[in-house]
């Protein structure tokens, strides 16, 4: 991790030039609607908006030193768990949407506890299979689940026939509101403990830090935002299916993270947009979206391991300060 | 007595580590425990702190059995240790490395923390005041904004000792603290062990250099797994076995 980003953030003039910039992003997204009426652009924007939420949760959990493959499937837990509430139960999408976060929750922790005893590729291989299981889980649901030919009559979150303008606002209100809880559990000493953690377990129990507890709360907190996405998603979309959430799914969740920069917060924000709104802007590329984000991996991984997040420091340090280029590249 | 450990084995496989070991410690002495590598000092370490689960035997620290306690539980009854390898958060600064340890004294509850309460805000305030005195201790005050993983080797072994005081341990167990320095590092380190010593912390030193019994009270000397003998450095360097250990009939260690 990079040290600049554990306590203060870091650079720029004075504390408010951040939030000032953040709260101007949000200005400028809020206002698109205005200008960009195509309910196409609309469904775009929202689904970018739900995926950067599980992006940025998924984050959470890899600053703790665990790296879950396992995201895409949690989101299906949650999306699953509130539209089955939702339409068998009769619940209204407002509770069960939070709920659905919850149900990811719960699981995420269950499943975390076993799993805090596990390290690198055998947390990643575990969590895989964990994954993959919800999905047979969810086939093997019959009408419960919908089964192999998904899930419908989903209740909708606002009534039939409502434009995609509310439900625009509503996930980037969302998305707002969970970036914020995260960045506050981040660059809190909760966040400290995960990263001491990350660099040495051995050193961190050490000083007293409870490893085992504090993974696990990060997989909880991760996978709550990843099934209030999921959740979200369905009360959207209306229609689930069990190939949604799986592993391709969770693949393009790290995707987004280590593209966007996984040592830095907004990373993963930056690296949902780039990734899902290239392709749709030009459309004709679309069916080679893998290639290009394959390419797109690469250059990162070679020229700014960083993510690409650090390409303006790239472009500074390159152009305009000669000579201390080496400050960007010899990332851990 | 602060520490007592009692018939400590540990086996791995068919192979015992550490076998029948007894040791005690007093309160306000600097204990060595030296011998040749391999002999099973840092094993031993890694019982009393939970880090391994000893075979058989039994582990009191100040009237607490803690021979089956998680490392974080001994951390939390009061003892700080350093390690030979890994010995610090490479990506923080001195500074940070030495907050992040505040983790036990004071403790903010995860909901203070969350939510940025007063409660939370005085611990952290204490913790940076806390952190500094210590690293004016230990004489890292000058590089606390340096990046630990940048460090010369000597003030990282430092910075691991500073990291464990901010445990406030009874009992510092200090793995190799002068392994692989040169005789400034080392002169660097020792000043810094004795000015610890002073605040009034129990400390055990593991090393194989034997610069180290300049700093012991009492020194138990430890090889394949058992102590051969314990008693004053200036007789424990005398003792024909721990010649023998050290030396083997060839060259110096």
């Amino acid at each position: 991790m990079n040290n600049n980003q554990l306590s203060k953030p870091a650079t720029g003039n004075s504390k408010w030039t951040k939030p000032a910039i953040a709260a101007g992003v949000v200005v400028i997204i809020a206002i698109l609607p205005l200008l960009l009426t195509s309910p196409y652009t609309l469904h775009i924007f929202i689904l970018t908006f739900i995926y950067t939420i599980a992006a940025v949760s998924l984050r959470t959990i890899i600053t703790s030193g665990q790296f879950p493959l396992a995201h895409g499937a949690f989101m299906g837990v949650g999306a699953y768990g509130a539209a089955m509430i939702a339409k068998w139960l009769g619940w209204s999408p407002w509770l069960t949407i939070p709920l659905g976060g919850l149900i990811a929750m719960g699981i995420g922790m269950l499943i975390g506890y076993p799993f805090a005893r596990l390290r690198a590729l055998y947390y990643a291989m575990g969590s895989l299979f964990f994954g993959m299981a919800i999905i047979y889980v969810i086939w093997a649901g019959g009408s419960w689940t919908g089964g192999y030919s998904g899930l419908t009559g989903i209740p909708p979150l606002f009534p039939i026939g409502t434009s995609k303008v509310p439900y625009y606002y509503f996930f980037l209100g969302l998305a707002v509101v969970s970036f914020l809880a995260l960045y506050r559990f981040e660059f809190s000493r909760i966040g400290i403990n995960l990263k001491a953690i990350a660099q040495s377990h051995l050193v961190a129990s050490s000083v007293g830090i409870n490893e085992a507890l504090y993974r696990v709360l990060a997989v909880g907190v991760g996978c709550f935002f990843a099934g209030l996405a999921g959740a979200g998603y369905a009360h959207y979309t209306l229609v689930l299916s069990g190939a949604t959430f799986s592993f391709m799914a969770t693949l393009w969740l790290v995707m987004y993270v280590l593209i966007g920069g996984v040592n830095s917060f907004i990373g993963p924000i930056i690296g949902t947009f780039i990734l899902v709104l290239i392709p749709e802007f030009a459309r004709d590329l679309k069916i080679y979206v893998p290639f290009i984000s394959a390419g797109i991996l690469l250059i990162v991984v070679y020229i700014m391991p960083q993510g690409l997040v650090s390409l303006p420091q790239l472009i500074r340090s390159k152009f305009f300060e000669r000579g201390k280029s080496e400050k960007v590249t010899n990332a851990p | 007595m602060l520490l007592e450990i009692s018939g400590l084995t540990k086996y791995f496989g068919g192979l015992a580590a550490v076998s029948q070991f007894d040791m005690h410690v007093n309160e306000g002495e600097i204990a060595g425990l030296i011998g040749p590598n391999g002999a099973g000092k840092t094993t031993l370490f890694n019982l009393v702190t939970g880090v391994l689960r000893p075979t058989r035997g039994k582990v009191m620290f100040d009237g607490n059995d803690i021979t089956n306690k998680k490392p974080h539980q001994v951390a939390k009854l009061g003892i700080g240790r350093t390690f030979q390898l890994n010995p610090l958060f490479a990506n923080f600064t001195v500074l940070q490395n030495v907050s992040a340890s505040f983790h036990l004294h004071p403790r903010s509850s995860l909901l203070d923390i969350y939510f940025n309460t007063a409660t939370y805000r005085n611990n952290e305030a204490y913790i940076l005041e806390q952190s500094l005195e210590i690293l004016k201790l230990v004489g890292l005050d000058g590089v606390k904004e340096e990046l630990a993983k940048n460090l010369p080797h000597g003030y990282q072994k430092m910075l691991g000792i500073a990291r464990a005081l901010a445990v406030k341990p009874k009992l510092l167990l200090l793995d190799e603290p002068i392994a692989g320095m040169n005789p400034d590092e080392i002169d660097f380190t020792m000043t810094g062990i004795r000015k610890t010593r002073q605040q009034g912390t129990t400390i055990v030193v593991v090393e194989h250099n034997m610069r180290i019994m300049d700093l012991c009270d009492r020194v138990v000397v430890i090889n394949f797994g058992k102590k051969i003998t314990e008693g004053l450095p200036k007789e424990v360097r005398e003792n024909q076995e721990v010649i023998q250990a050290y030396f083997g009939g060839e060259h110096v260690a």
